[in-house]
């Protein structure tokens, strides 16, 4: 009895006892390192963890003392149905018994202070019991007022119902839900929690008791959908041995028995057993367990473990026949590799000495793609002065919308935390312009790049088609926006060059169909006349909206592609021994007049030595050249096998005029 | 004439110490070896002398013309020395420590520390392999061994997507295709970018990179195991690590390990990176699950195999000492650029 904070006993203990003799708070903590307790539904329970330990350190595990209850067969048989659908019934078991005469409200010490140190407050006898049981043995039990459930049906709702659990909390469960009805009126969520209808109270000295086994996967959905992550729940959710019941209520009875000793058990034991988890046997040899462990081990050792761990064995000479226990068989031991596990982690894996195997060396095939992004990389950080950055894949709602940045629809996530960044990316610009805003306001120059994912998808398309896409972006608050379109040309020219030996055309985009595009400053990058990326200068409006100040240029390419072409080959062009000649022209053709036009004149000319050209100078004045400029061209000319004559040069040189001419452009006199 | 070549010789040694330039060297030069000099006058007119004393004056007269030649050599590397030491007197001394042009760009640490494991793995005979960020719902789960229902799908916080596939939710999720492309015998890595849908904080991330490994062959063992994933993670740390095995579960292996390392930064005797704990888990692994190889194409009779993981990011952090995961995708080039390229 507790008043004010004190404790009070009464006759049974003398003045200056200890109270360690009247209340067993001794205890002994045993940390039991083990990740892999989820999976193992006969370790949520004390009575298998000794079991495990017997195992480990070879001593023997003590019986479980229980109660035959077979005596009470020729009682009253209580009243239980299970709705089954087919033959993978919700409910597997359902074993009750009736338990009358319970007049101990309270439990001993012993069980309350083993309770508290297992985490769970004391409440009453009968509730407590229940979870002194679920701890001992792993099954959760639930116990109802026997005045109130005389017949129990196992159902699913048929229509949306309104339902107070335990907690007090009233709550509107779905139509399919597993309930407990006793004559059809719900009195527990099965496997999750009971109703406060047929709660136990304070002048209940009669008890139904509940010892079921549950389909793991819909009690844990349940649990879930209605948020009641009960101790029963999570037990059933790890799919627990169905023999269990039975046993439960056995020990229960042993246990109470203790508690309070005039209790009776008025029913027979009652039990709708529906699904029986197949008896499992599993055939394995000595070799195979030495060859899978890398140790030979003796066979007594081996059979000694399974032995302690409870399988049942026949041994015919190297080959074991194992009986997987029940309280193993539910998911948990299936298979040659599960018997592998036993064998060796009860051997301990820190005594399974490291050896090596003798593998098949072969060369290693480097994929192209890999090995192209990690140049692309390298050269972007050495020679560009860029920084990587790993952005996320999908668009930030609120970014987009504060830059401006419109994006096509695409493939969403359905479930994510912050709902409205549900759009998968297309394209590595806006991500990248992302990462310029976050930046710009520390340094006057943002350079930064990833080789990442982009997805295309379309409602026709089963899955979404994924690229790996460079996004580089330039930004800068000092140079000229051409500065900046040409760092981004010269980077692609260079990973081309340097990983294909391969050069690209560049030629207006038709199509501006990107909000960051600059309407007439988007370039497509070709190879081959196939479209590999882009440079664009950013639309004024959202470079704006990132800084006033602030030029950015984009970079995109399309790794995959650009991985799976064929490096060109180096043909190796002997240097010549004779003398070049190199002489400029200076042209003078319309304003409008591409660079790529010229080279095209060049190239189509009949110039029988020429080896290479440049450009040198373009001259623009709109006041002393009206619609016009000048380009200045040098050519590089010479033969391999003899030193060009004065004709031959004049030939040459007359012959690319004469081309220019063609097409209006003429020498500037 | 005897006289006159001393008295040469004297006038030479005597200009010759008052010159200054090289110029004036060269004049000297043409005044007393040049055609029209002294010196050469008297050698021209050797055939007047009387026959007695010819060859004595001959002699003399060559070899002043000889030292005179030395002299105006040496006048000319002496003065030449001069130049050179006044060039230097004058040339710019330098501020070395003054700063260059800040040029070199940066890599992100998980390309790095990807690199540099990708580097070990190729070198014991493993092949790198890419994965699919977007992952169909039979690859990231059904094919590693985790049905429809598996309560190991509620762990693993998935962002699904409105056609039924995921983002990736771990490397595994590219076991089965890289099986059913190689066949065994097999030993591949394949790194990538995993999701998580979860809230962000200094320890969880949404978005982080795995680097997984696998390795079939002939009677693979728990032992060959142990002594692969020492080997690996002492090249790692650069340094012979003890590892121990801890049972784990993981679908997709059985037996499956959580691996950890006696912390390589203490030796074990505590510190922050291990929080004190000497041992630092490192590396979930296995024995491949039987159906999971099944699954691949692959006999579980005649192979078997390990499968183990390591997680990149975390890897990259305990490299450059980041405390805080969020750093990683945070696009903050104040934070990466310290990171090199190499």
């Amino acid at each position: 009895m507790i008043i004010a904070g004190l404790l009070i006993f009464g006759d049974e203990a003398a003045l200056g006892e200890d109270v360690k003799n009247i209340i067993p708070i001794d205890d002994v903590i045993y940390e039991v390192d083990n990740k892999s307790l989820t999976n193992r539904p006969d370790l949520w329970g004390h009575y298998g963890i000794a079991r495990e330990i017997a195992a480990i350190t070879g001593r023997k595990l003590k019986p479980l003392y229980v109660e035959n209850i077979e005596k009470y067969n020729d009682l009253e048989t209580l009243n239980l149905s299970v709705e089954a659908e087919d033959e993978n019934p919700l409910c597997l078991r359902y074993s009750a018994i009736r338990i009358e005469n319970v007049t101990k409200k309270m439990a001993s010490w012993k069980m309350k202070v083993r309770l508290y140190y297992c985490g769970m407050r004391s409440i009453n006898l009968l509730a407590d019991m229940t979870n002194y049981i679920m701890m001992e043995l792993g099954q959760p039990m639930h116990a109802f007022d026997a005045n109130k459930v005389h017949s129990i049906n196992v159902r699913t709702l048929r229509e949306e119902t309104d339902f107070v659990t335990l907690d007090e909390e009233k709550r509107t469960l779905d139509k399919g839900v597993l309930m407990i009805a006793n004559e059809n009126e719900p009195v527990a969520i099965a496997g999750v929690m009971g109703g406060l209808n047929t709660e136990i109270e304070d002048e209940t000295t009669s008890v139904f008791l509940e010892s079921a086994n549950f389909d793991a996967t819909n009690i844990r959905k349940t649990a879930s959908k209605y948020n009641l992550r009960t101790d029963a729940a999570a037990h059933y959710e790890k799919t627990l041995d169905p023999e269990l019941t039975k046993t439960s209520i056995e020990r229960f009875i042993t246990v109470l028995k203790e508690e309070d000793p005039d209790i009776k058990v008025t029913s027979a034991f009652s039990d709708i057993y529906l699904k029986r988890y197949p008896h499992i046997v599993i055939t394995i040899d000595k070799d195979y367990i030495d060859r899978s462990i890398g140790k030979e081990l003796s066979m007594e050792e081996i059979t000694t473990t399974l032995t302690n761990l409870e399988y049942g064995l026949k041994v015919d000479g190297k080959v074991i026949t194992i009986d997987v226990p029940s309280f193993r068989a539910t998911k948990d031991v299936s298979q040659k590799a599960d018997i592998i596990e036993e064998i060796a982690r009860i051997h301990g894996y820190d005594n399974i000495e490291p050896k090596t195997n003798l593998w098949k060396v072969a060369p290693i095939e480097k994929d192209p793609v890999r090995e192209l992004e990690y140049s692309i990389k390298e050269l972007l950080a050495v020679k560009y002065g860029m920084s990587e950055i790993h952005s996320y894949v999908w668009y930030s709602f609120e970014l987009n919308k504060k830059l401006g940045i419109k994006v096509e629809d695409n493939l969403k996530i359905t479930n994510g935390i912050v709902k409205e960044d549900n759009t998968l990316r297309r394209d590595m610009a806006p991500t990248m312009l992302y990462a310029v805003y976050k930046n710009i306001k520390y340094m006057p120059e943002v350079k930064v790049f990833e080789v990442g994912r982009t997805f295309d998808y379309n409602f026709d398309l089963k899955n979404a088609i994924e690229h790996k896409v460079l996004g580089a972006a330039i930004a800068s608050n000092n140079k000229e926006e051409k500065e900046l379109v040409f760092e981004a040309k010269k980077m692609a020219q260079d990973i081309l060059k340097i990983n294909k030996n391969i050069s690209a055309r560049f030629i207006n985009r038709e199509n501006i169909d990107k909000s960051w595009m600059h309407p007439f400053n988007t370039f497509d990058i070709l190879i081959d006349e196939k479209y590999v990326g882009y440079i664009s200068l950013v639309h004024p409006k959202i470079s704006d909206n990132i800084n006033a100040k602030t030029s950015i240029a984009i970079l995109e390419l399309d790794v995959d592609k650009i991985g799976s072409l064929a490096k060109n080959n180096i043909k190796f062009k002997e240097v010549s021994k004779f003398q070049t000649v190199t002489f400029d022209l200076s042209l003078i053709a319309s304003s409008d007049v591409k660079y790529d036009k010229i080279e095209n004149i060049i190239k189509s000319s009949n110039m029988k030595y020429l080896q290479e050209y440049s450009l040198i100078d373009i001259y623009e004045d709109s006041k002393k050249l009206f619609g016009k400029k000048t380009y200045t061209i040098r050519f590089t000319i010479y033969a391999n096998d003899k030193t060009l004559t004065k004709e031959e040069i004049d030939s040459d040189r007359e012959e690319v005029l004469n081309s220019f001419k063609q097409n209006g452009i003429y020498i500037n006199e | 004439m005897e006289e006159k070549i001393l008295k040469l010789k004297e006038e030479i040694l005597k200009k010759m110490s008052e010159i200054k330039s090289q110029v004036d060297v060269e004049n000297l030069r043409v005044e007393y070896l040049g055609k029209k000099s002294e010196v050469v006058e008297i050698l021209k007119n050797l055939k007047n002398v009387e026959e007695s004393k010819r060859k004595e004056v001959g002699e003399k007269a060559n070899s002043l013309r000889q030292e005179i030649e030395k002299m105006v050599e040496n006048k000319k590397e002496e003065l030449k020395e001069l130049e050179y030491v006044a060039r230097i007197e004058n040339s710019e001394k330098i501020d070395i420590s003054l700063p260059t042009e800040k040029s070199i760009g940066s890599l992100h640490p998980i390309t790095i520390t990807e690199r540099e494991l990708e580097d070990i793995f190729t070198s014991m005979g493993f092949t790198v392999e890419d994965g699919n960020e977007v992952e169909t719902e039979y690859n990231n789960f059904e094919a590693v061994n985790v049905p429809k229902y598996h309560p190991a799908r509620d762990m693993q916080d998935t962002f699904w997507l409105e056609n039924g596939q995921v983002l990736k939710t771990q490397t595994s999720a590219a076991q089965n295709k890289i099986m059913l492309k190689y066949g065994a015998p097999l030993k591949a890595i394949f790194p990538g970018r995993c999701f998580r849908n979860e809230a962000l904080d200094a320890s969880h991330e949404n978005t982080f990179f795995q680097m997984e490994g696998m390795m079939i062959d002939k009677d693979v063992s728990i032992a060959n195991l142990i002594y692969f994933m020492k080997t690996l993670l002492s090249e790692v740390f650069k340094k012979d690590v003890e590892v121990r095995l801890r049972p784990g579960y993981f679908p997709f292996v059985e037996p499956g390990f959580e691996l950890d390392i006696k912390c390589p930064y203490c030796d074990g005797e505590g510190c922050k990176v291990c929080k004190h704990g000497t041992w630092i888990e490192l590396c979930p692994c296995g024995m491949i699950h039987p159906n999971v190889l099944k699954m691949g194409g692959i006999d579980p009779d005649k192979y078997s195999g390990f499968a183990f993981g390591l997680g990149l990011s975390r890897l990259a952090m305990m490299k450059y000492s980041i405390n805080d995961l969020r750093v990683m995708n945070s696009c903050d080039v104040r934070a990466l650029k310290q990171m090199n390229v190499k």
